[in-house]
């Protein structure tokens, strides 16, 4: 069994509860253990580090701390929290006075950021861990003849120096995942651009234009549905997607995955098991 | 490795260079050229595109002057990627190229076309002009000449990355936001305006930044970091776009505006709970009457789907709560002391 | 079109600089600045090592005579004496006020500007921003001109002086985007166009369109230009884009090596081997190259510049640049390979003759800049003191220009001036028969020029390549321009600056024929040594019907004796 932590995203607590419902149902199959992180807190999703730069070292610096403590990585499945608790680790390590000022309150609490758990999104787990030759014997159902487009969404692959799993111009590891789950990629140019989500609120129209062309790009292209590793993206192209759609005047739809739907379809599991009816695109 | 010592043989091999083409006076619609022409190990896309105009078409136009990576004129998307010509050498991107052998130029994106690879820079200027991305001094004209400001070694690193852009546009080509709605500040805007704002022998700092945070300004920025991955002097110009949100909320405050109260939220939410309170941050960023006018269809289908976010008083704050909540008000006072030092 | 009471050609650090001090001399002026190419893209931004000054900051017991004496002896005694007073005396001034605008500087621990020593210089004088001194102060300027309001003409090319007798009325211009040619009246002209080292082509490190544009609209017009025959040349140049390995590769220890695998310098300059003098340094790759030592291939004759022994961790901490310069331009990596390299044209000391006001014989009209030859650089410019010429001769020619404006009618072009123009241009379009490819006029001139009026000059060589050159002129007659489109015609645009690279190679030629010396950057073999007795002055050259015609003028002394230049 691979243990690691498992950070708990908002997103993954509040609306895309599928998320995490479906990585339980499968994690065993894979030989996966994932510890959630109950005393984890939200990351700052992409605002905090502005708002205040020392709170949001504090605050992941802990998340980090906590997986450290019991001796395992912390894995995330959500583009922004992987990119977050990245970039304040990047920091962290690269600002030895920063990691002192953290530490001495940290000790309150009886924890310490020593930079020794890596930071890792799910997908990369999947990957690198698991294997693509041990996920293929692992296929019960495989996603023959679905034309997928692989969305991977901005944090996980930019910025590269955070990042740096995946070639951000020319990424391949969920077009790996995919082949390896019996389906077919398609080649999608919006690939490795963005959603839109985090100007849903403060720029709708731009946000649901960016959103709009990663959707008709896949209705074009006769994709069977999307799959995306960042349940933000999948707020923006699900949740928001008849708005963005109306908007650019398109009448058609497409549904969106979690990479860990699309798993835990290709290892034999119902669409009802892993949550997919709560999407609000069927 | 070595190298035959009297004689350096040239490794040559073919390469298509599909070119976008577009003549305004002629043509009703864009078009693409190939032209396949041997190229040696070592020359650069730019060098390749002057063979081609000299030796088969010389209709072909684009921009370039100092082919050395520092005038900034050669900014053109090869194989999709926003970059300057002068820089990219050819056999690396045909190393990565998805169709072998064949290298895809165009002109850059988001800025109006002009004919093949050459694109209106006057937008882009014309927004510099508009958010002032200039050193208004604090010295009068007259008494300029007789001595220098003294800068310090911080200072000056604060801005040092900042000057490296050369205005080149490659960020402009790749910004999500741009894209989306053309009269947005811009990557390169914002980058300049934060290296003013934080020059100390600039006066027009506060002026600046009320222009910066007002619609299509700097909170429209949706951090994909399409612009740093591009930027080809290696500026991280994110750090500038959220210097710039930093400073705006510490000089006018968390209220202003709703990207500002968007960021507060972040902010009391984690110190109260831990954890988002997704269900309010609509109407915390826009208020209620924009969030029934807006979100309420879709608020509606998330009930029916059983996907709302919980209400705040429903909203399980993480394990251990009151522990972190202490060392976040520790940290608060930290963050204080900092200021008060700063402030001279 | 209004008529102009100033038209600035040229958008870099003179040009920009002349405007600004325009405006403040006389606001009311209407003034504008013609560029073809956006300010900002400038070769200034390519200038990385600085600007000297004697501000004292570094060396407590620098003084402005100090820098005076080195810029006159760094010209071998050809500049002016009483010019080279006026840069030095201003350039404290000048590093301050563009300081206190906004310009980067960097600092020494004592918050002042830095400064650091530079080739030729007896106190380290030289301010700089890291190595992007050029880029930064254009950037700097650019941005106050877009604070006051500065009118930009961008994309225009300036075709030709509009002359009226011994006045000019202004010029014409073609307008890039829409390619029509429009009128300039103006009551005066400021020339500050830049160099012209880019005519030795693929020799050269300069930007593709410093095709000395000013100098050969001035020199067409009668203006005559000085000491053009003085190029500098620079040792190390990349093989294949000419580009510059700056002086610190071979400063952190790197070798020049012959096909024999010879560290040859050993031969030129026992004691200081790589770190000799830049134009000895010159001489001696270009000998190595000429007596058959060099390597060989399609892109010519070339030498090494070997790094790989001070293997990748130090490369990598204090040469990150030129490793990735080296990687970008020529596809070598200098950890794993040597670099290919030759000695690159860089520089031109000569230039449109004018006083220390900036003023040429043709009233109305000045020149700032490379473009200018004032003189102040004589017969080899030193490092740090380019950068200084055009911001302290720009800025005096804005002012000049401002308080004289008034003294001039403005211009009138007629309509038929323009049509005229316009004509000659479509000519070379719609040529039938036998006709001249544009691309291989540019070669031969780039290849002769660096054969025959390189480095080592000698009569033969030199009268070849001015039967070359003229040659050259003649088929250029029959030259054709294939892009026939009025929209952004960088056919065209290549075509006229091969003409005016043209007229001045003739120029250069000459100079070098005639002056049967060595000075400076001006080598002669069969002339070997300084000739004060009878070279001890300024070339002299107008066009007169066509062609060029030499004369001379003397050197205004008044500070420093000639003496013997060693170092």
């Amino acid at each position: 069994m691979k243990r690691y932590a498992y950070y708990l995203s908002c997103i993954n607590e509040s609306m895309t509860k599928e998320v995490d419902r479906s990585i339980e149902l499968w994690q065993k199959d894979l030989g996966i253990e994932f510890v959630k992180l109950h005393e984890g807190t939200c990351c700052g999703g992409s605002n905090l580090d502005y708002v205040s730069p020392k709170h949001f070292a504090l605050v992941n610096a802990r998340n980090i701390a906590l997986a450290e403590k019991q001796g395992l990585d912390l894995i995330v499945s959500c583009n922004t929290c992987l990119m977050t608790i990245r970039s304040a680790k990047k920091k962290l390590d690269e600002t030895p006075a920063l990691k002192k000022e953290i530490n001495d309150l940290l000790k309150k609490e009886g924890l310490e950021y020593r930079g020794t758990s890596e930071v890792r999104h799910l997908l990369w787990v999947l990957i690198d861990d698991i294997g693509l030759d041990a996920i293929r014997q692992k296929v019960k159902v495989p996603l023959k003849n679905y034309r997928i487009a692989p969305f991977y969404g901005c944090h996980i692959l930019r910025p590269s120096t955070v990042l740096g799993h995946d070639n951000p111009v020319d990424p391949s590891s969920l077009d790996l995942l995919i082949d390896a789950l019996g389906g077919q990629t398609i080649p999608y140019t919006h690939k490795n651009r963005c959603c839109g989500f985090h100007t849903l609120l403060v720029a709708e129209q731009e946000s649901l234009n960016v959103a709009a062309e990663a959707l008709e790009e896949a209705i074009q292209l006769k994709a069977d549905f999307i799959v995306t590793p960042c349940p933000l993206c999948h707020t923006s192209l699900d949740g928001y997607q008849a708005k963005a759609l109306k908007h650019a005047g398109v009448e058609s739809s497409i549904p969106i995955f979690h990479i860990s739907e699309m798993v835990g379809l290709a290892l034999g599991y119902s669409p009802k098991e892993l949550g997919i009816k709560r999407h609000i695109v069927s | 490795m070595t190298v035959p010592i009297d004689q350096h043989i040239e490794q040559k091999q073919d390469v298509t260079f599909r070119i976008f083409r577009f003549n305004p006076q002629v043509d009703s619609k864009p078009y693409f050229d190939d032209y396949t022409i041997p190229v040696e190990r070592g020359i650069t896309v730019l060098r390749s595109l002057n063979y081609i105009k000299e030796h088969i078409d010389a209709s072909i136009s684009f921009r370039a002057f100092c082919q050395a990576g520092i005038c900034g004129s050669c900014g053109m998307r090869i194989n999709g990627l926003s970059q300057l010509a002068c820089t990219t050498q050819v056999w690396e991107v045909l190393a990565k190229s998805r169709e072998p052998g064949l290298i895809r130029v165009e002109p850059l994106r988001n800025l109006p076309l002009i004919k093949d690879l050459i694109v209106d820079m006057d937008p882009l200027v014309d927004k510099m002009k508009h958010y002032s991305n200039w050193i208004d001094s604090t010295m009068p004209e007259s008494s300029m000449g007789k001595k220098e400001f003294l800068i310090s070694e911080e200072e000056f690193l604060r801005y040092d990355k900042a000057t490296d852009c050369i205005l080149c546009a490659s960020c402009v080509s790749e910004c999500s936001i741009l894209r989306a709605n053309k009269e947005y500040v811009s990557p390169a805007v914002l980058l300049k305006s934060y290296r003013m704002n934080v020059d100390t022998r600039d006066a027009l700092h506060g002026q600046r930044l009320a222009e910066l945070v007002k619609d299509h300004g700097v909170w429209d920025c949706t951090h994909c970091y399409r612009c740093q991955e591009s930027c080809v002097k290696s500026i991280p110009i994110m750090d500038a776009i959220h210097g710039i949100r930093e400073d705006a909320i510490e000089l006018r405050g968390l209220k202003d505006t709703s990207g500002s109260k968007h960021a507060e939220a972040f902010m009391s939410d984690i110190e109260k709970k831990g954890k988002l309170v997704e269900a309010t941050l609509p109407i915390r960023t826009n208020g209620v009457f924009w969030t029934i006018q807006n979100l309420l269809p879709m608020a509606v289908k998330m009930i029916m789907k059983h996907r709302t976010p919980p209400p705040p008083p429903l909203v399980k704050p993480a394990k251990g709560i009151k522990v972190f909540r202490e060392l976040f008000r520790e940290m608060t006072e930290h963050v204080k002391q900092d200021h008060k030092s700063h402030k001279k | 079109m209004k008529p102009f009471d100033i038209v600035i050609v040229g958008g870099g650090g003179a040009g920009l600089y002349a405007a600004m001090e325009a405006m403040k001399t006389n606001p009311s002026l209407n003034i504008a600045v013609l560029s073809k190419v956006y300010p900002n893209r400038s070769h200034t931004s390519a200038a990385q090592g600085g600007a000297n000054a004697a501000l004292g900051n570094k060396a407590k017991d620098d003084t402005v005579e100090m820098h005076i004496f080195d810029t006159i002896k760094g010209s071998d005694y050809l500049a002016d004496q009483d010019a080279v007073d006026v840069l030095c005396s201003e350039a404290p001034k000048i590093i301050r006020e563009l300081e206190n605008m906004g310009t980067p500087w960097s600092r020494m621990d004592d918050n002042t500007i830095a400064q650091r020593p530079f080739g030729g210089a007896g106190r380290p004088r030289c301010c700089y921003c890291a190595d992007k001194t050029g880029h930064t102060i254009l950037q700097t300027l650019y941005e106050q001109c877009l604070k006051k309001g500065v009118i930009f003409f961008n994309e225009y090319f300036a075709l030709n002086l509009s002359v009226k007798g011994s006045r000019s009325r202004g010029l014409v211009a073609i307008n890039m985007k829409t390619g029509r040619l429009e009128a300039f009246p103006a009551r005066t002209v400021i020339l500050a166009t830049g160099g012209y080292a880019k005519m030795y082509w693929n020799r050269s490190s300069n930007a593709a369109g410093n095709t000395g544009d000013g100098q050969a609209i001035a020199y067409r017009a009668g203006i005559p230009m000085k000491d053009m025959e003085f190029v500098q040349f620079h040792p190390t140049g990349l093989r294949k884009s000419g580009l510059l390995v700056t002086e610190g590769a071979r400063g952190e220890g790197g070798y020049l090596i012959n096909k024999n695998g010879e560290r040859f310098m050993a031969r030129y300059a026992k004691e200081k081997m790589e770190l000799g003098p830049r134009d000895l340094v010159s001489r001696s790759l270009e000998t190595e190259i000429l007596e058959g030592r060099g390597f060989d291939s399609p892109a010519g004759k070339y030498l090494h510049l070997d790094l790989t022994h001070l293997g990748a961790d130090l490369i990598k901490s204090r040469l990150p640049q030129i490793r990735e310069m080296c990687m970008q331009f020529e596809g070598v990596d200098p950890i794993e390979e040597p670099i290919p390299v030759r000695p690159t044209a860089h520089y031109s000391m000569g230039g449109i003759d004018t006083d220390n006001f900036t003023r040429t014989v043709m009233s109305g009209v000045y020149a700032a800049g490379e473009c200018a030859c004032v003189s102040v650089h004589g017969a080899n410019r030193l490092g740090g003191n380019s950068l200084l010429d055009i911001l302290v001769f720009g800025r005096i020619a804005g002012h000049t220009a401002a308080e004289e404006a008034g003294r001039f009618e403005p211009g009138n072009i007629s309509e038929a001036e323009l049509q005229l123009n316009t004509d000659e241009i479509r000519g070379s379009m719609h040529s039938s028969g036998h006709y001249e490819r544009y691309g291989e006029l540019r070669e031969e001139l780039g290849q002769t020029l660096a054969l025959n009026v390189g480095i080592f000059r000698e009569a033969s060589l030199l009268k070849k390549g001015m039967l070359d050159i003229a040659e050259l002129r003649e088929r250029f007659k029959r030259v054709r321009v294939f892009d026939t489109s009025d929209v952004f015609n960088t056919n065209l645009l290549q075509v006229l600056e091969l003409r005016n690279m043209l007229d001045l190679a003739e120029t250069v030629a000459a100079g070098a024929f005639a002056r049967e010396e060595s000075r400076g950057s001006h080598t002669r073999v069969d002339f070997p040594v300084r000739d004060d007795a009878k070279w001890h002055k300024h070339t002299m050259a107008t066009m007169v019907k066509g062609n060029v015609s030499l004369g001379e003028k003397p050197v205004t002394m008044g500070r420093y004796e000639l003496q013997e230049r060693t170092y």
